[in-house]
């Protein structure tokens, strides 16, 4: 019966959701770091020699926050 | 692992790929930018109708105005061009090494190998034929290892034996020391051998896609060159089975088997025979038996290359063959400012300088 009420605990509905909106938010975050890691330093190369390209390289780094967006929706839904 | 790698690979320590980050996305977007600022293919035609004076205005407003400002006090005329554009090529290259990172810098690093050979080879050829420092100085290239100020004190070295001297320290030392005197079309054939051997034991075994790009980049390279080298032989008549110590091995559609075939036979014979290669679509329009001049040729044969080297870069553009083609690029760049000032300074035509550009 212990066991019982420990497992009722530990996997609490509100608990799993709040674990999966965690998860939706934290796991998109990371998705975008890795792209606009990359994006970012190719916008500063080609901003390095080309100072005018300053708007467009904010904007593609920019571009995969949409990911961790959806993700922020996702969670909310979830919660 | 890597250990164990690097005990597998022995002596070729030197050669094993760098550990740490490669900085692909900041290379080839820096790259993409420079490549944005070579001479589109329309300025040749307006520079062809310049006068020299016009065209070293022209020139020290570009991507060479520093260079033309820093040698402006040194040298004049042709001679100022001929000195900026080396510098300038020396600094582009240099700052690829220098803005790359990991296997990208490696890779980059490789190929610029070639100026370090060329540098030697010139500064030999130079003090074999007893050429002034200043003389040797205008076709150094520092883009390589070997800095300027390196260089030209070898430049400086009375005979080629003191050169040689001075690069004991080098790689390049077990081949230069062979030098006798007379061997000196030897010790350099050995010289571009042992280039591509490194090259192609940098490379290693290309898995991915963009590596073998930039195998076949290579490769591509090496029949093009061996097909050059084949025309000259065959023009002099030179038949001779050991002629085969100037093949590169390692061609991608021209195997060394195939020119072994070739090396026999006239050269009517031989343009016969190279319709059934690859390459005789695109050579065929230049190519006949009774041919006397090499020009169109030669530039048909560049342009083939820098083509192919376009299309491979479209294919992946976030790899090393994007970086290999902007080299090329802005090689040929180079090659066309020096053969249009060159060719204005000499009093050639206009119609004999622009067969020779590569556009």
């Amino acid at each position: 019966m212990a066991d019982v009420a420990t497992a009722t605990v530990l996997f609490d509905a509100a608990g799993m959701k709040a674990i999966g909106a965690g998860l939706a938010v934290g796991l998109t975050g990371l998705a975008s770091a890795i792209a606009e890691k990359e994006i970012g330093t190719a916008a500063i190369g080609a901003m390095a020699e080309n100072e005018a390209l300053f708007g467009k390289g904010l904007i593609l780094t920019v571009i995969p926050e949409t990911i961790v967006i959806f993700g922020l929706v996702v969670a909310l839904l979830i919660s | 692992m890597r250990l164990l790698q690097r005990l597998k690979r022995g002596d070729d320590s030197k050669l094993s790929r760098p550990r740490g980050h490669s900085n692909y996305a900041y290379t080839t977007a820096r790259v993409h930018a420079m490549k944005s600022k070579l001479l589109p293919k329309e300025t040749y035609p307006r520079l062809l109708n310049m006068q020299i004076d016009e065209i070293t205005r022209f020139v020290g407003e570009l991507e060479y105005k520093e260079d033309v400002d820093e040698l402006a006090r040194l040298y004049e005329g042709v001679d100022l061009i001929e000195h900026a554009l080396n510098r300038n090529l020396a600094v582009t290259f240099t700052k690829l090494l220098n803005i790359s990172e990991g296997e990208v810098n490696f890779l980059i690093f490789q190929y610029l190998q070639n100026y370090d050979i060329w540098n030697i080879k010139t500064i030999l050829r130079g003090k074999h034929c007893n050429a002034s420092t200043e003389e040797i100085l205008e076709a150094i290239v520092a883009a390589g290892r070997f800095t300027y100020t390196f260089l030209s004190e070898l430049s400086a070295k009375p005979t080629p034996e003191d050169v040689i001297a001075s690069l004991s320290q080098s790689e390049y030392y077990s081949i230069l020391k062979d030098y006798d005197g007379k061997s000196l079309s030897e010790i350099e054939n050995r010289l571009d051998m042992k280039y591509y051997e490194d090259l192609f034991r940098a490379i290693g075994e290309p898995k991915s896609k963009d590596r073998k790009l930039y195998s076949e980049f290579v490769r591509t390279e090496i029949d093009l060159k061996n097909l050059t080298t084949l025309f000259r032989l065959k023009k002099y008549r030179l038949t001779s089975p050991e002629m085969m110590n100037l093949m590169i091995n390692g061609g991608l559609k021209l195997k060394l088997k195939e020119i072994e075939k070739m090396m026999p036979l006239s050269f009517e014979e031989f343009v016969a025979e190279l319709a059934n290669t690859p390459y005789w679509d695109d050579i065929s329009d230049c190519c006949s038996p009774n041919m006397d001049s090499f020009v169109d040729l030669e530039a048909k044969l560049k342009k083939l290359r820098l083509k192919s080297s376009v299309s491979f870069s479209h294919l992946y553009p976030l790899s090393i063959v994007m970086i290999m083609d902007y080299i090329l690029g802005k090689q040929n760049e180079v090659n066309n400012l020096r053969m249009i000032i060159r060719g204005k300074a000499v009093g050639l035509s206009d119609e004999e300088i622009k067969n020779q550009l590569v556009i």
